[in-house]
């Protein structure tokens, strides 16, 4: 029954513009400047908005009504880039197209060339747009932009796609060493300047699901070997990533008894987990790999629902749940209801239905600290479950002290305003 | 186009959600990408809200740049069956407005009774309105698409206009302003757009006069209700003790109820009385500066000059349509008024003046600890903090007694003015100097010492390094973690691949 499409679909991510908070971070010498309404400044200012505090490498040009009256972009970007330059000295500009130009068919990429030429600093274009794409996908625009001016090589080389810690890269760089593959490269690096070499020889590693763009991309332009395993999020996505990556370089390695030890390693987390069910609202595209390892930690995953599904590029994750639910880009009310049914122990959700779902009476795990806490790899797995134990755990522990005290955790109804106010 | 980093108001979409969302028995939808959905955010985390709010996004995608149709009425039908609101608002987001789709169309060819609830186009414009513009004649239009003619109440009653969801401080305003009403024997007739439900608004013609707890956000509306049902509106700001005692004596001559009621409803009121205690005398040497709203703005500004005899520096506002009306309120308090809707500016001019105390919103509060100024928050834009879940109103008696305890909070005052005079800072000469990361400092010697005190295993360049790039509020525990890992298995070096094998032991 929940198959059903209805015609009217309403979503629960953010806007794609939302990767700008850890790629700005990322990348020190960068600046990010969107060219939109005040409705993406507002955004900004919303998802990002503490990080103004601290003078902020991003900015959105609002485009006033001559622009909207066809005015050439490029004349008004002019002064702002100048400003932009002037101020913070970045070393590449990602010049980022929004809804509002996409519908003027304002050519905002094709100011980067001459923008670059002019001020002498690299510009990349790239598309942030709240339409279609789930917000993390922001990060896949983003990429998808610096391939395009990625050197070429026809060396045999490995490059790990996708922003992650430097936590995370240590250990993806000392299992390399640890295997005899050649040192990773990493897209994005600490400079936006630092690209790896990319060619037909290329092992191109994605580590997060949203990556599919950039990752044809490199393939199509480049020829790069498209790595296709489980992504490492957890020891068992973890093995399976570092064991392929060995079979790409012609080596055969085992991981299994590094899995069996990381598995140990987690009981005392993991057991909290154990036959708990957990669901997945529509939220970053990390719902497949998360409830993979999930399930493999013993948990039980009634379905989920994920906003963008690639078939080829999720292949082996989907392969990994038989049995699970797959709900593509869900309408809200529909995954209320499904989630109703099946009552899981807990509900992995974006901040729109955090509160409401605690206060429709679900256990909540806000999903958003998902994409920007380090939860790669064998080192990661732990920060991963400890995050699903520390909700799981919290909520059962305040629901026994309020049954015990017979007291309620209602939120405050909307009635509460008009009984306070009127004389009635 | 025009670089923007930050700004005091939301788009115009924002404003109409707002205002609508908080009526009863009301919904909005907004045609916009579904990236412009932040609001709903805002409302379930600000707000805490245990329900979806009453706000849904006709959502843009790429099909629709191919040219599908919104298919608007397909979301009216569902929103009708599933909430059964009495009342739809319909308004875009400046991308949609761009687009130039004919909603008003797919609305007039719904069949009549296609869905029960009736349906109002916003008549803001998405781009040229402001969220505080938007908002007031959001409220307006749906309070006027409402009203009928009825018989003005028995006893004396006012409508309170302003308070909304996401509003700031309002669920407290409109307890202490309920308060201070029902002690001089006003009742409420109807709070809005606050949790008003249609027929409040059926009947809001009833009331004998109208409160406005934000001028800026209420105007409209007022101004409509004076036309409509000659309903007279409160000239007075009700900020501060005797601000409100003003605000109460205009209020009871309107509504023909002796002024000797007054003296119950304050009862409770201390902000004059700590004005005069001599904790308070050093705020006569204060100079102090205000931001914000135009409302907020011209209510804090006489509190500090003429219940607090503190010297104003500047009064201003972000609001630049409201420029003149603050100018007159507070002309006879200060002749320097600030109208600006850019953060940075008024950060300037906090550098040059340089106040004891500044008066703002969350981004004066940032701006001013630059220079060491302490600012107490008194105006929206609201922000997370400005959502408390005790009370603390910012109008009526108890307002002023908030207002007493933020300027309290803020300022060094009495005594422990005089004893920092004299003795300096505490702790100075022991705390003053700074004390960068001391658990990274201690280790650093280690290192260079080779040493190992008490069996602390050393770490190498590699691996402090790393340990450097861990987020700085979480390293401690982090380094803590390491080293318990080491210890355990004897592991005198701790390298970069020890280390991930601790963080995959213990976390951290």
């Amino acid at each position: 029954m929940f198959e059903t499409q209805t015609d009217v679909i309403e979503r629960d991510d953010f806007c794609s513009l939302a990767p700008i908070g850890w790629l700005h971070h990322k990348m020190q010498d960068s600046f990010f400047l969107v060219v939109g309404t005040g409705s993406c400044q507002g955004f900004l200012q919303t998802a990002l908005g503490v990080m103004v505090f601290a003078k902020p490498r991003f900015a959105t040009a609002v485009l006033d009504e001559d622009d909207l009256g066809g005015a050439d972009p490029l004349t008004g970007l002019r002064p702002l880039v100048a400003a932009i330059v002037a101020e913070h000295a970045p070393r590449a500009i990602f010049l980022a197209s929004t809804c509002t130009p996409e519908i003027l068919k304002m050519n905002v990429a094709g100011c980067a060339e001459p923008l670059e030429r002019e001020f002498g600093v690299r510009v990349y274009p790239c598309r942030l747009d709240g339409f279609d794409p789930a917000y993390t996908q922001g990060e896949d625009h983003v990429l998808q932009a610096m391939i395009l001016r990625a050197p070429a090589t026809d060396e045999k080389n490995l490059v790990i796609l996708g922003c992650l810690s430097p936590l995370e890269e240590a250990e993806i760089r000392l299992e390399c060493a640890a295997m005899g593959l050649p040192e990773p490269g990493f897209l994005p690096a600490e400079s936006a300047l630092e690209l790896p070499p990319l060619g037909p020889n290329t092992v191109l590693a994605p580590v997060h699901p949203y990556l599919y763009g950039a990752a044809a991309l490199a393939a199509r332009e480049r020829g790069c070997a498209m790595h296709k395993s489980l992504f490492p999020y957890g020891p068992d996505g973890a093995r399976a990533f570092y064991e392929t990556l060995a079979a790409a370089f012609g080596k055969t390695v085992s991981y299994e008894a590094r899995e069996c030890e990381a598995w140990a390693a987690l009981e005392p987390t993991t057991a909290a987990l154990r036959g708990k069910s957990i669901a997945f609202c529509s939220d970053a595209m990390l719902e497949l790999p998360l409830a993979r390892t999930l399930r493999a930690a013993g948990a039980l995953v009634p379905f989920l629902g994920t906003p963008n599904l690639y078939k080829k590029f999720h292949a082996a994750e989907v392969a990994a749940l038989p049995g699970v639910e797959i709900l593509e880009r869900p309408d809200r009310f529909a995954l209320f209801a499904r989630l109703s049914e099946s009552k899981p122990d807990l509900v992995v959700a974006n901040l729109n239905v955090a509160n409401p779902l605690e206060g429709m009476g679900f256990a909540v795990k806000w999903s958003t600290e998902l994409t920007f806490q380090p939860i790669h790899g064998f080192s990661g797995a732990s920060t991963l479950f400890g995050m699903f134990a520390l909700a799981l755990r919290r909520h059962e522990a305040l629901a026994a002290r309020r049954a015990r005290d017979g007291a309620a955790a209602a939120p405050i109804d909307l009635d509460f305003f008009r009984l306070a106010g009127a004389a009635r | 186009m025009k670089l923007a980093l930050w700004s005091y108001q939301a788009p115009a979409h924002v404003g109409v959600s707002k205002a609508a969302a908080s009526f009863a028995n009301v919904h909005c939808v907004v045609r916009a990408p579904k990236g412009d959905g932040y609001g709903t955010i805002m409302l379930a985390m600000f707000e805490r809200l245990g329900v979806m709010p009453p706000l849904s996004f006709c959502a843009m995608s790429e099909a629709t740049l191919a040219g599908a149709a919104a298919n608007l009425p397909a979301l009216l039908r569902e929103i009708d069956a599933r909430e059964h609101p009495e009342l739809i608002v319909v308004t875009r987001s400046g991308t949609a407005a761009v687009l130039q789709e004919p909603l008003d169309g797919e609305v007039a060819m719904m069949a009549p009774g296609d869905v029960k609830a009736e349906i109002l186009m916003a008549g803001t414009h998405p781009i040229r309105d402001t969220e505080i513009s938007a908002f007031a004649l959001t409220t307006r239009e749906i309070v006027e698409h409402f009203a009928q003619d009825v018989a003005r109440t028995e006893r004396p009653s006012a409508n309170i206009i302003g308070p909304s969801l996401l509003g700031f401080h309002d669920r407290a305003n409109v307890e202490s302003l309920r308060r201070a009403l029902e002690a001089v024997g006003i009742e409420i007739n109807a709070v809005l757009p606050l949790g008003a439900t249609p027929d409040d608004l059926r009947t809001v013609g009833r009331a004998w006069v109208n409160v406005p707890t934000a001028y800026e956000l209420a105007k409209p509306t007022l101004e409509f209700l004076r036309a409509r049902f000659g309903t007279p509106a409160v000239e007075a700001l009700p900020y501060g003790e005797a601000g409100t005692t003003r605000f109460l004596t205009e209020l009871c001559g309107l509504c023909e109820i002796p002024a000797s009621r007054i003296a119950a409803a304050s009862r409770g009121a201390q902000l004059l009385w700590y004005s005069r205690t001599v904790d308070a005398h050093a705020l006569s040497t204060k100079r102090a500066a205000v931001f914000g709203a135009p409302s907020a703005a011209a209510g804090l500004a006489r509190v500090l000059r003429e219940e607090l005899d503190m010297e104003l520096e500047f009064v201003g506002t972000y609001v630049r349509d409201y420029g003149d009306w603050l100018r007159a309120r507070v002309a006879d308090l200060t002749p320097n008024v600030l109208v600006t809707d850019d953060y940075r500016a008024v950060a300037a001019e906090i550098d040059r003046t340089r106040p004891d105390i500044v008066f703002g919103s969350q981004m004066e509060r940032h701006s001013a600890s630059a220079w060491g100024v302490p600012c107490a928050v008194v105006s929206p834009p609201s922000h997370i903090l400005n959502f408390p879940l005790g009370y603390a109103p910012f109008v009526g008696y108890d307002g002023a007694n908030h207002i007493g305890d933020l300027v309290n909070q803020t300022q060094v005052l009495g005594l422990e003015h005089h004893l920092i005079e004299t003795f300096g800072p505490r702790g100075q000469g022991r705390f003053a100097e700074a004390a960068p990361e001391p658990d990274r400092d201690e280790n650093a010697v280690l290192v260079a010492a080779g040493a190992v005190a008490d069996g602390a295993p050393r770490w190498d360049a590699a691996a402090e390094r790393l340990l450097g790039r861990v987020p700085f509020f979480v390293r401690k525990k982090a380094r803590a973690n390491v080293e318990k890992y080491a210890r355990e298995r004897s592991i005198a070096v701790i390298d970069e691949a020890v280390m991930l094998r601790a963080r995959e032991h213990v976390g951290g």
